[in-house]
């Protein structure tokens, strides 16, 4: 068995041109048919894609906080296996809207190496961020993060089996892609929600206070945007409010099982006339773009 | 599998492709895996078309460019590699092969995946799986965490040998 | 979620309690000298057994901790390409050390008492983690440098005698090497970048040369652990072996970047067929291990934190469990 010493063969440099290969970086959809479906609108098409994205994208980073973290190893790995699929959601979804409509791109200085996902994800202000305010707050326990999930998985895995059947082939392929691993997420969360309501009385106080503190930023996810209203019309996406009722089934059903009752607590409203999907976000947001975005934003010109 | 007048070096193309390995895996070839979807040859012009495991997968962007440089090294100038995402990749379409070089290094082999389309029900329980422990061949087997150390993996552990080993999920 | 208690301790029989030991420990030393593998139901030596307890431990905190100087990059990740590869590795780590614990578990000892040890400092980690992350580029190098020296000393360890430590060895091997691979392909890229970008990464090999030196551990005339370890076969080759593999193999890949390693004292020995090269400074290195290294306070205290802040969560999954099985029996 002289098998075990290959991975001292490949850092020997058995294979020289591996040190002499850099990968060039590529988009993440390099290679795929982006062509957009007959009347489809491509501004329409990328301004859904990046609120779709940029949940997938905050959440993401949301959950990333958790490594080395987590309440235990098994949790650890698994909250970083669900901010990597949620990563790889939004690189896919950035990148299908820059493709649709390149003017979403923010233009770098002359010369820049910069992708267009990563001029999206690390230039962009805090305004042009289209996701909805649930996935911005940092949770103060594990207590919110699984209420947190458990909310946002049942709602984004909703929307995504409908999105399995967009008339954009792109976004349909995320789609399908997306419900394997979004199911996953969910299962996560509800017996998390499930063990945690019924585990201890200080795991069941801890549950409740964080279904309370994001209980009230579910509203929002159900709100028709006019870029929804629009996306539905054309075939490509989906209406939230159309899957508000199925949602809302499946919620009960993990309340009910775990015993917990909904919280007597008022919805968060919008600011003004806006919310997240409008670019109106929480203070969390700032400070969390400002982490996320200071050492793209410092090298302008670099190359990763 | 296209085919194209240039056989001889669809064949060769076809050949060196299949040999790449998973860079994470390498026990398993990117054909065994079922991420090498296909292989044509049109003007001298190779190109390969691989579909990714799972959305956030690290380890695409090295696929290429195994893929690539591999072939550059058999002679082919021009070659370019396409991303399918559909259909999207199931552990169905691990070979058998590919289950057979699992088992020999010590990973438990997917069984059949769940059937895609419609909705996906709510699961409040581990999934139940029938393992034989790809050491001692006990169905006494335990999970020991649903997420193992890369996504794709399960955890679990022998009642008999103690065996702490690995089981890729059926997506 | 998570089953960690074991219920069968190997250990639990005790060698002392078993008349023939005499013969029982010819045929463990016929396994070994044959390059067999020991298995967790085989008679094993108490001596044996705590001695890879303490290795194979030490190797499962090392993955931890390792998990947060990287760790500390994830949310600033200049690229969402980087982000994924960064996170995927630090999960990777995570990976690594539940192998680990599981290959310890074997031994008859909880998770849950090795990360007490850690945390209380009664057992050790990789003094490498001791040092900062202070720039993008440190994941590189880490990746590069730290990644590479781990698996000199860790491709030896896939032929160790005891079996699950052997195979999870293997498979650690394998993600380290495409670890490895990733950080010197970040390195490679960054140098074709701007100048800040190569100065960043010069500025971090300087920094972690003579720590990732360090990670082999003292000269041979300073290591007293060596020679009954590599008799039973749980080490088996020297530091300063080691060492020099792994100055070898990384004069021609610095070359293949285009940085200096920060020695003036590296230069071809073709007599010996090797590079001489300078040693690091050991008073530092006895130093960080004692404790004094830029980081040693603030990496347990952050295990502890998590550790702490995790008991409600661990306490529910209990709690829920033996519930089930009272309700289920
Ligand atoms: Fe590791
Ligand atoms: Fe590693
Ligand atoms: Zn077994």
């Amino acid at each position: 068995m002289t098998d075990h010493d290959n991975a001292y063969e490949g850092l020997l440099g058995g294979d020289d041109s591996q040190w002499a290969f850099g990968t060039d970086f590529e988009d993440p959809l390099a290679g795929v048919d982006t062509t957009i479906a007959d009347g489809v609108d491509p501004a329409g098409l990328a301004a859904y894609c990046l609120m779709l994205g940029d949940d997938a994208l905050v959440y993401s980073h949301r959950l990333s906080q958790w490594a080395s973290n987590a309440p235990d190893l098994e949790d650890d790995i698994a909250l970083a296996n669900i901010a990597l699929d949620l990563l790889g959601q939004a690189r896919l979804l950035l990148a299908r809207a820059a493709a649709a409509d390149p003017t979403v791109v923010p233009v770098l200085p002359e010369g820049s190496p910069v992708p267009a996902e990563d001029a999206l994800a690390f230039f962009r202000d805090e305004a042009g961020f289209r996701n909805v305010r649930l996935v911005e707050p940092e949770d103060a326990d594990f207590g919110v993060t699984v209420a947190r999930l458990l909310l946002f998985s049942t709602y984004r895995l909703a929307l995504l089996e409908r999105l399995r059947s967009s008339n954009d082939t792109v976004l349909a392929a995320i789609a399908t892609k997306g419900v394997k691993e979004v199911a996953y997420h969910r299962d996560y969360a509800a017996r998390w929600f499930l063990t945690l309501a019924q585990g201890t009385d200080e795991s069941r106080r801890r549950l409740l206070a964080g279904l309370a503190v994001v209980w009230p930023l579910r509203a929002e996810l159900f709100e028709t945007h006019p870029v929804e209203a629009t996306a539905a019309e054309e075939a490509f996406g989906v209406d939230p409010a159309v899957v508000a009722d199925e949602v809302d089934l499946l919620l009960e059903q993990v309340l009910s099982v775990s015993g917990v009752e909904r919280p007597d607590v008022r919805p968060t409203g919008p600011l003004g006339r806006g919310a997240g999907r409008d670019g109106r976000h929480t203070e969390a947001m700032g400070r969390m773009l400002a982490e996320m975005q200071v050492v793209a934003r410092a090298h302008p010109q670099g190359r990763w | 599998m296209t085919t194209t007048r240039t056989a001889p070096a669809l064949e060769t193309a076809k050949r060196v492709a299949a040999q790449v390995t998973d860079p994470e895996m390498p026990m398993l070839t990117l054909a065994d895996l079922g991420v090498l979807r296909d292989v044509a040859v049109e003007d001298d012009a190779v190109t390969v078309t691989i579909t990714p495991t799972y959305s956030g997968c690290p380890a695409m962007a090295t696929m290429r460019d195994d893929l690539v440089h591999r072939l550059l090294d058999h002679g082919f100038d021009d070659v370019r590699v396409r991303v399918a995402l559909t259909p999207a990749w199931s552990s169905d379409w691990i070979s058998e092969r590919g289950r057979q070089a699992l088992r020999d290094h010590g990973l438990s082999a997917p069984g059949p995946a769940p059937a895609a389309g419609g909705p996906v029900p709510l699961t409040l329980r581990p999934t139940r799986r029938d393992l034989a422990c790809p050491r001692c061949g006990s169905s006494a087997t335990a999970v020991t965490s649903e997420f193992g150390p890369t996504a794709c993996k399960a955890m679990y552990r022998c009642e008999d040998c103690l065996e702490p080993f690995e089981h890729v999920k059926e997506i | 979620m998570t089953a960690q208690t074991q219920e069968t301790r190997p250990g639990d029989e005790g060698p002392d309690e078993r008349p023939d030991e005499a013969a029982l420990l010819a045929a463990f030393d016929a396994t070994i000298a044959r390059h067999d593998r020991i298995e967790p139901r085989d008679w094993m030596p108490e001596k044996y057994r705590s001695t890879l307890v303490r290795q194979i431990a030490q190797h499962a905190h090392s993955e931890i901790i390792g998990m947060q100087p990287e760790g500390n990059w994830i949310t600033r990740a200049p690229s969402l390409r980087r982000k994924a590869i960064l996170l995927a590795k630090v999960q990777d780590e995570a990976g690594h050390g539940l192998y680990l614990y599981s290959a310890c578990e074997t031994l008859g000892v909880s998770r849950q008492e090795l990360t007490l040890k850690l945390i209380e400092g009664r057992q050790k980690y990789s003094s490498i983690f001791n040092y900062p992350t202070l720039s993008y580029a440190d994941v590189g190098t880490i990746g590069w440098l730290v990644d590479g020296a781990a698996i000199c000393n860790q491709v030896p360890l896939c032929r160790t005698s005891y079996g699950p430590y052997g195979r999870a060895m293997i498979r650690v091997c394998k993600e380290e090497s495409f670890h490895q691979r990733q950080g010197f392909e970040l390195l490679s890229t960054m140098m074709r970048g701007t100048e800040a970008q190569r100065a960043m990464v010069q500025e971090s090999v300087d920094r972690f040369w003579w720590p990732a030196l360090m990670m082999f551990g003292p000269p041979d005339d300073d290591s007293p652990n060596t020679e009954q370890s590599m008799a039973w076969g749980i080490k088996r080759d020297t530091n300063d072996e080691l060492r020099q593999k792994f100055v070898d193999m990384s004069v021609p890949q610095a070359a293949a970047l285009g940085v200096t390693l920060p020695d003036a004292g590296l230069v071809w020995n073709a007599e010996r067929g090797h590079h001489d090269f300078t040693q690091p400074d050991w008073e530092e290195f006895y130093a960080v291990v004692k404790g004094s290294g830029p980081c040693n306070a603030q990496r347990i205290a952050h295990r502890r934190r998590a550790h702490e802040d995790g008991a409600w969560v661990r306490d529910a999954a209990t709690a829920f469990a033996r519930t089930q099985q009272e309700t289920a029996s």
